[in-house]
């Protein structure tokens, strides 16, 4: 094999799931009438924004060879702490700040807030106990979840205040900020990921914990960072999740956690830690956010999305077991 | 020589009840390079995770460069110019030779004030050390576990080599190579050690130990056993300093 054609099957290796998308983009186009036009794609990358922010955190950690289950609930409470602070109705207290676009840096510091606080107790337990991630976000899912419905009473606010609102409804380019928000996330993360020293530390640390620790690499600030900035990222999901529904609800955002793990496992990521990439992951995303839209263009029941969603998890899964066999005549 | 680069002074460490170590005293000089020897559990592997700060002894004091010295993380041996090669590689299979040969210690460039991987610096010093070794690799971006076991164990020796320090720590370095690049392995040795770093060295090949060593240690159930020069001893004697048949040089060095 020349190493030319070796390269460019490398890259589609690499990239897989961009070429899943696109085949999926076309397949959709050709066959669902009224797929094809620019108001629906935009409504594609709408719709995942959220999840794309949430699976970003998700992501991180699963890299460096851990779990965050409690993603999730990290964003049902940091909606609802913002729901609770700027809603004017229902529960929430209606707190007005002067000027009104103070209120925007305010509940977005308090939805980050709450996201890392969750953040570093998970990282410092599992750290410092060194107890296994799945166990102690597990019962962070459970818990945080659980303070929800304390602090809300299972009651739900609405009406967020404007100032906040007009995220979600000023357009650019056809897509609202929140749209952009998470676009710009997704871009920052990845060059973390890619190019800087702490991200090519966490990918280390996912192939080979024992290698970075006798190379003198602080692995346990490392990961905790990597689940203060997973829990923070949470809690900006929260925040673009409270802004989409103008308010919040106790059971807000359920079941998003596993959409999240599909959409990263789907993106290349390995469950085993240390392999894949964020663009990968949003890509991942926007192809989970493709199959819901076509799914309500063609007007089937919604409770076949789980069906697909399921069935998509499983051929990414045995997909990646194909990629390693490729790659290992590769080299 | 002078003062010695690294001296043990009764090293001991205990798991619950058992004693891995019950005593160690040598030392090791500058450009000196010492077997370690000893049967399976005597206690050699132990010994280099507390020098290289992967363990704490229980009792016990080393003395480096004549200063009291306890690493209590491998990050702490290494600023202080103590490199360690351990039996099990420490390489990172998921990303490229590059990324392992400078793993914790990325040359970075900044942009906006961020630190960004040199990737293009970095890329070039691994080339020039790799080739000067003598060793060849297809490709430098090429992910490690795509490379054969000689290959990653070539990286680790050359990784060592490159980073020097003052004191080298290699177990078992040479378990997966073939006959000529562990040729080359025990050439790298010396011309580390012609630089003035101290090498340890574990073993179990007496042949590798009698060809690079100056000095041979062997440890006998969590002692030092014997502790002779090269040129004054024989395989067969320090075989039986292994085994116990005789306690040859018994005791701390002198």
């Amino acid at each position: 094999m020349s190493p030319r054609t070796r390269h460019s099957l490398e890259l589609v290796l690499d990239n897989l799931v961009w070429f899943m998308l696109v085949f999926v983009l076309a397949v959709f186009s050709m066959f669902i009438p009224n797929f094809f036009q620019l108001g629906i794609f935009a409504n594609i990358v709408e719709a995942s924004s959220v999840l794309g922010v949430m699976s970003i955190g998700l992501a991180l950690v699963i890299i460096a060879g851990h779990m965050d289950l409690s993603v999730e609930s990290v964003a049902a409470l940091s909606a609802m702490a913002v729901g609770i602070m700027f809603c004017s109705s229902g529960i929430g207290l209606g707190v007005q700040l002067h000027p009104d676009w103070l209120m925007v840096p305010v509940s977005l510091a308090i939805a980050l807030a709450v996201g890392a606080i969750i953040g570093v107790i998970n990282g410092l337990l599992i750290v410092r106990l060194k107890m296994s991630a799945f166990i102690i976000t597990l019962a962070s899912y459970i818990w945080v979840r659980g303070l929800v419905l304390v602090i809300s009473g299972g009651r739900s606010a609405q009406d967020l205040a404007p100032a906040i609102r007009w995220f979600g409804i000023q357009r650019l380019a056809g897509l609202p900020l929140t749209a952009w928000i998470a676009v710009a996330c997704f871009v920052i993360f990845s060059l973390i990921l890619a190019k800087t020293p702490f991200g090519r530390h966490l990918v280390m640390i996912g192939g080979n914990e024992t290698a970075t620790f006798r190379a003198g690499i602080c692995v346990n600030r490392n990961l905790i960072v990597a689940f203060v900035l997973a829990g923070a990222i949470a809690g900006l999901a929260g925040w673009l999740l409270a802004i989409r529904t103008s308010g919040a609800t106790a059971n807000l955002g359920v079941g998003l956690l596993f959409n999240a793990f599909a959409a990263v496992v789907i993106g290349g990521v390995s469950l085993k830690g240390g392999v894949g990439t964020l663009p990968g992951v949003y890509a991942g995303v926007l192809l989970l956010s493709a199959i819901n839209t076509a799914i309500n263009l063609m007007g089937l029941p919604a409770n076949f999305t789980q069906v697909i969603h399921g069935l998509l998890v499983l051929a990414a899964v045995l997909l990646d077991a194909f990629k390693q066999t490729i790659r290992q005549k590769l080299a | 020589m002078s003062e010695p680069l690294l001296v043990l002074d009764n090293v001991a460490k205990n798991y619950g009840a058992i004693q891995a170590l019950r005593g160690i005293s040598f030392s090791i000089g500058r450009g000196e390079v010492v077997a370690l020897l000893g049967d399976n559990g005597a206690g050699k592997s132990t010994l280099v995770k507390i020098i290289a700060g992967g363990l704490e002894p229980t009792s016990g004091r080393m003395l480096f460069e004549g200063k009291e010295f306890l690493a209590r993380s491998p990050a702490e041996a290494k600023a202080a110019g103590i490199e360690t090669v351990y039996q099990d590689l420490s390489l990172c299979t998921n990303v490229d030779v590059v990324a392992n040969f400078f793993m914790g210690r990325e040359i970075t460039r900044k942009v906006l004030g961020v630190p960004v991987l040199d990737e293009r610096a970095m890329e070039a010093v691994v080339g020039k050390a790799l080739a000067n070794a003598g060793t060849r690799i297809p490709s430098l971006r090429t992910k490690v576990e795509h490379l054969s076991g000689g290959q990653r164990q070539a990286i680790e020796l050359n990784r060592f080599v490159h980073w020097g320090g003052k004191l080298v720590l290699l177990d078992e370095p040479f378990a997966a190579l073939g006959v000529e690049q562990t040729r080359r392995g025990l050439d790298m040795i010396r011309q580390v050690a012609r630089q003035g770093i101290g090498v340890v060295i574990i073993t179990h090949i007496m042949q590798q130990a009698f060809q690079v060593a100056d000095r041979i240690v062997v440890i006998r159930h969590g002692v030092v056993a014997g502790d002779v020069a090269r040129n004054k001893t024989s395989p067969d004697a320090v075989i039986n300093m292994i085994t116990g048949e005789t306690l040859a040089g018994a005791g701390p060095a002198g």
